[in-house]
């Protein structure tokens, strides 16, 4: 059966939509406010034990001897798992790239500070730490790399010594004439970049409650987990449990924008209760672990880039080449990081030909994760860099330089070098809409003043591409396997007409809830308050993968609505029964089955449902007498990655212009945000609240990002910041208000015309605010090439030019 | 194991007599002897201030202080301020209409701090809100929303005082 899925809020089948496309309040916000909602660490089980575990304090050392005997004999300790039960009960981590995996503890090398080498299980924590103490562990330090550049030469210590190389992975993309296009060029800019590491810090950190049932060997876990099936298979190769002996029920959690991590802690607990005869065992992840050992760390880049642009400031070329800091294994699946930049390489702009130079190394640092956004953030960071770097050079105003490179509105679908499709756009319109909020020549002239009188203000104006609704076919060429992303919901309604969605993910903070049910009460045309929305464990629930890759309030849109259409067409097939007519002639409007023009054949969805399930007389023979559907939607038209990596990826794009003023105060080089402005276009706003929540927290991010964190390591690959005091977070001081203006040109590809927005404005927030700092440096002859712009390096900055 | 330790304290109005050991946190105290699961632990070092609660009235980090340190005072967490009858507090309505959450487990933290400000300040101003938000930590809304918020929620609380 062919679904049709409504492409605008107009096909659904109410005279005007009470709840979609509105600012919808949150049905998850009550019991969030009175702290009634459950996250891991308020779960009990009966008889559950709490794990703590050991970690190397080396980057890279040999275990010379471990005794875990005194640990054992301890009151209150139940278990103590060290590498060996690793070796004997478990496979190394699944990695991207793949064979770049370690075991859950190590037993004989340790590759990370935070790498762990025993794990306890106790009556309490305060008792398992305790028995940590008693662990006596004597480690031989080696000789560990902490630099990517380092670790390619041939006398560097490997990491993982098996693998010969620390090279993960060396891959050159070229999509197009590019040598041909840079020896054409009039003008050639090259420029090195680096980004820092940073990452996702949730305000939860991760946790996790295992039970390992001895009897049937099956696993449960309960957990703060963003994506539970993709997790759950994670832990049936780990385990070598067939997948469907794992059942994993993530727990409604406090954020994780990529970086929940968690499968190390996730195992031992694991493992743990294997020992501990299948008691359930509780493992919390704390701050400090989080920052130096958990999901915590992303993007350690280093990149030198090039772009050829023709006298009319047309950019006809451009070249990345990136070395990416991936830390001591994948199991973080960071590679997709770097592999995602070819979903949206060319930003949005008509550059014809591109090259992406990538080089995965190890080193002994903490192994990399995903971060919001996963890749293009630093890439347009340093594409936007580019683009002002020419324009720069040619004198041109970097607002119209972009203008003049814009894709433009007759262009879509616009196929980009890197093989993804864009949806559809008006790159110009946004720019307008954002430099008019801005201001933007009086912006200048205040500059103009402000610069006059001694101060170093600087304006930056970037645009960047956030793909949106994320397929694994992207991330191919790092050896991720897949096309489809399959999301699932089902609706149910019940024999008085309430209506339940059931779904395969739990609340993370972007609203999913809400959305089902905005969309199913404008469907079915009741109250919003009438829908319930449950959550499913992995076993129960249809195919999902959850949040991520701004995709889930696309895809959920798709398997709701879908799911409606169904039970829709089996109401049809039995209200023309009831009402002696055919099924093509019956509509639903308004919340009511009837024929059109004759208004007493009108029956309520309650009428229907209640008929189905209570009047088996009345219904047609071999009719579904449920009143409920389950649909999996999937992005049609994705396409096998070919030999360069190209494919049709990402189904959306969504686009953004940021306008930012800063200034740098001279004396400590500080970076002050004094005007922030931004357009976006993400097509159909499903619930316009939540996009705002979702930008204004993303820009946060980007802020934190251009000017803040860190995850700073010595030179021996130690790391230095293992707390909230080292670790910038940005607090409501450092968070500028914004002003926002909007354009909506609708996908014509997907449900309602809705693009991915979750991951939204760090995209184009870092690029910007960069553009702003190195606008301000400009006159000064000097320019930061470096992320974050904190203030000791922009102190540095502008004291070599007064040397 | 070290010797309980007995106390005495008064949370969201209810006295509780309790057994405890000296190195607990308070945090860990409400939430796991007396269920208070409302209180939610970021950093445990006190930075993020998500573990916020009132202690004789006024804003404490409960993952640096000992439940033995709280023997004979009066605490308020985030289940006090409102929803145990079905109702919530101003504060709380104003976060809903202002979408000052996302995810949720920074907010009672927040709550707990702007509940203590307007009590002090009725009716603050910007700097006066940044000056005490300025310990708490949201990775999820960039804080604007909560902003929004504040000022709406010492409207609500004026009127309904006026």
């Amino acid at each position: 059966m062919t679904v049709e899925i409504p492409k605008s809020i107009e096909e659904l089948p109410t005279s005007e939509a009470r709840w979609v496309g509105k600012r919808t309040r949150r049905k998850e916000d009550a019991a969030l406010l009175t702290g009634r909602t459950r996250f891991i660490e308020d779960l009990v089980l009966p008889g559950m034990l709490h794990c703590a575990i050991l970690r190397s304090p080396f980057p890279h050392a040999r275990i010379a001897k471990l005794d875990t005997s005194e640990a054992s004999a301890q009151a209150g300790v139940v278990a103590v798992v060290t590498g060996e039960d690793a070796l004997r009960w478990s496979q190394p981590a699944a990695s991207a790239p793949e064979g770049w995996g370690t075991h859950c503890i190590a037993s004989e090398l340790v590759r990370f500070v935070g790498e762990p080498v025993a794990a306890v299980a106790a009556t309490s924590r305060y008792v398992a730490e305790d028995a940590l103490e008693r662990i006596i562990v004597d480690y031989e330090p080696l000789e560990a790399v902490g630099d990517p550049f380092a670790a390619m030469e041939a006398e560097s210590p490997l990491v993982i010594a098996e693998k010969g190389t620390n090279v993960m992975m060396q891959r050159l993309f070229t999509w197009g004439e590019v040598d041909q296009a840079f020896a054409d060029a009039a003008h050639v800019f090259t420029e090195k970049f680096r980004w820092n590491r940073l990452g996702a810090n949730p305000t939860e950190t991760f946790g996790a409650v295992c039970e390992w049932d001895p009897m049937n060997l099956e696993l449960t876990v309960h957990g703060s987990i963003q994506a539970p099936s993709f997790f759950a298979l994670g832990r049936a190769a780990t385990f070598g449990l067939p997948s469907n002996k794992v059942n994993v029920k993530s727990q409604a959690h406090g954020g994780s924008f990529g970086g929940k991590g968690g499968t190390r802690g996730t195992d031992i607990a694991c493992m743990l209760s294997r020992k501990a005869g299948g008691r359930p065992v509780k493992w919390i992840e704390d701050r400090m672990e989080y920052l130096t050992s958990g999901g915590s760390q992303a993007w350690d880049r280093h990149y030198e880039v090039s772009l050829a642009v023709a006298g009319d400031g047309q950019v006809t070329g451009l070249r990345v080449k990136l070395v990416d800091d991936q830390g001591a294994t994948g199991e973080g699946y960071a590679a997709i990081s770097a592999a995602k930049p070819l979903a949206a390489f060319t930003g949005p702009y008509t550059i014809p030909v591109a090259e992406y130079d990538l080089t995965l190394v190890a080193t002994n640092k903490l192994p990399a994760f995903p971060y919001r956004g996963f890749g293009p953030p630093p890439h347009f960071f340093v594409l936007e860099q580019m683009m002002d770097i020419a324009a720069r050079s040619l004198e041109i105003d970097p607002a119209e330089f972009r203008r003049r490179n814009f894709i433009q509105p007759d262009q879509f679908p616009f196929t980009i070098p890197s093989g993804n499709e864009y949806d559809s756009g008006n790159y110009e319109e946004v720019l307008d809409q954002a430099l008019s909020l801005a201001g933007y020549q009086e912006l200048r002239r205040e500059q103009a003043e402000a610069r006059e009188a001694g101060r170093i203000v600087g304006i930056g104006v970037a645009s960047a591409v956030e793909p949106g609704v994320f397929d694994w076919n992207a991330y191919r060429s790092v050896g991720v396997p897949g096309i489809g992303v399959p999301e699932g919901a089902t609706v149910s309604i019940d024999i008085l007409g309430m209506i339940t969605v059931r779904v395969g993910f739990s609340l993370e903070g972007q609203g999913q809830y809400t959305l089902a049910s905005q969309l199913v009460a404008d469907y079915f045309g009741t109250d919003i308050d009438a829908v319930r929305v449950v959550q499913l464990d992995t076993q129960s629930a249809p195919p999902s993968f959850g949040p991520g890759g701004s995709r889930l309030g696309v895809a959920i849109t798709g398997a709701v609505l879908g799911a409606c259409e169904r039970i829709r067409e089996k109401m049809c097939a039995v209200t023309a029964v009831l009402m002696q007519t055919e099924p093509d002639q019956i509509k639903l409007r308004d919340g009511k089955f009837g024929i059109p023009g004759v208004p007493e054949a009108s029956m309520t969805v309650a009428e229907v449902a209640g008929t189905m399930l209570a009047r088996s007389d009345l219904l047609p023979p071999g009719v579904d007498p449920r009143p409920e559907a389950t649909h999996v939607w999937t992005a049609a038209g994705r396409t096998e990655p070919d030999e360069q990596g190209r494919a049709k990826s990402y189904l959306t794009a969504a686009q953004a212009v940021h306008v930012v003023m800063v200034e740098i105060d001279r004396d400590t080089g500080f970076v002050e945000i004094l005007k922030y402005c931004l357009a976006d276009d993400c097509g159909t706003r499903l619930n316009p609240m939540v996009v705002q929540g979702q930008t204004e927290g993303s820009v946060a991010q980007g802020i934190g990002a251009a000017l803040f964190e860190e995850y700073v390591y010595d030179a021996d690959a130690q790391p230095l910041t293992a707390t909230f005091m080292d670790y910038l977070i940005p607090t409501i001081n450092e968070i500028p208000p914004t002003e926002k203006a909007e354009v909506v040109t609708p996908s014509p590809f997907t449900p309602l015309g809705a693009k991915g927005c979750g991951e939204g404005a760090i995209h184009t927030t870092p690029a910007a605010v960069m553009c702003a700092v190195n606008d301000a440096l400009a006159p000064l002859g000097t320019m930061a090439r470096e992320v974050p712009a904190a203030p000791n390096r922009v102190w540095n900055l502008i004291r070599a030019t007064q040397s | 194991m070290t010797a309980l330790v007995q106390i005495q304290l008064t949370v969201n109005g209810t006295s509780h007599e309790a057994h405890v050991e000296p190195r607990t946190t308070l945090a860990d105290f409400l939430r796991s002897q007396l269920a208070l699961t409302g209180t939610h632990l970021g950093c445990e070092h006190g930075v993020c201030g998500i573990c916020t609660i009132l202690v004789d009235g006024r804003a404490v980090r409960s993952c640096l202080m000992l439940a033995v340190q709280a023997d004979g005072s009066e605490i308020m967490t985030v289940e006090g301020l409102g929803g145990a009858d079905g109702k919530l507090h101003p504060i709380q309505e104003a976060f809903i209409e202002e979408h000052g959450l996302q995810c949720g487990f920074c907010t009672p933290g927040f709550l707990i701090a702007i509940y203590e400000l307007l009590k002090d300040n009725p009716s603050p101003d910007d700097a006066e809100i940044l000056d005490v938000l300025g310990g708490q930590i949201c990775r999820c809304t960039g804080y604007q929303s909560i902003l929004r918020a504040v000022h709406s929620a010492a409207a609500k609380l004026g009127a309904a005082g006026a």
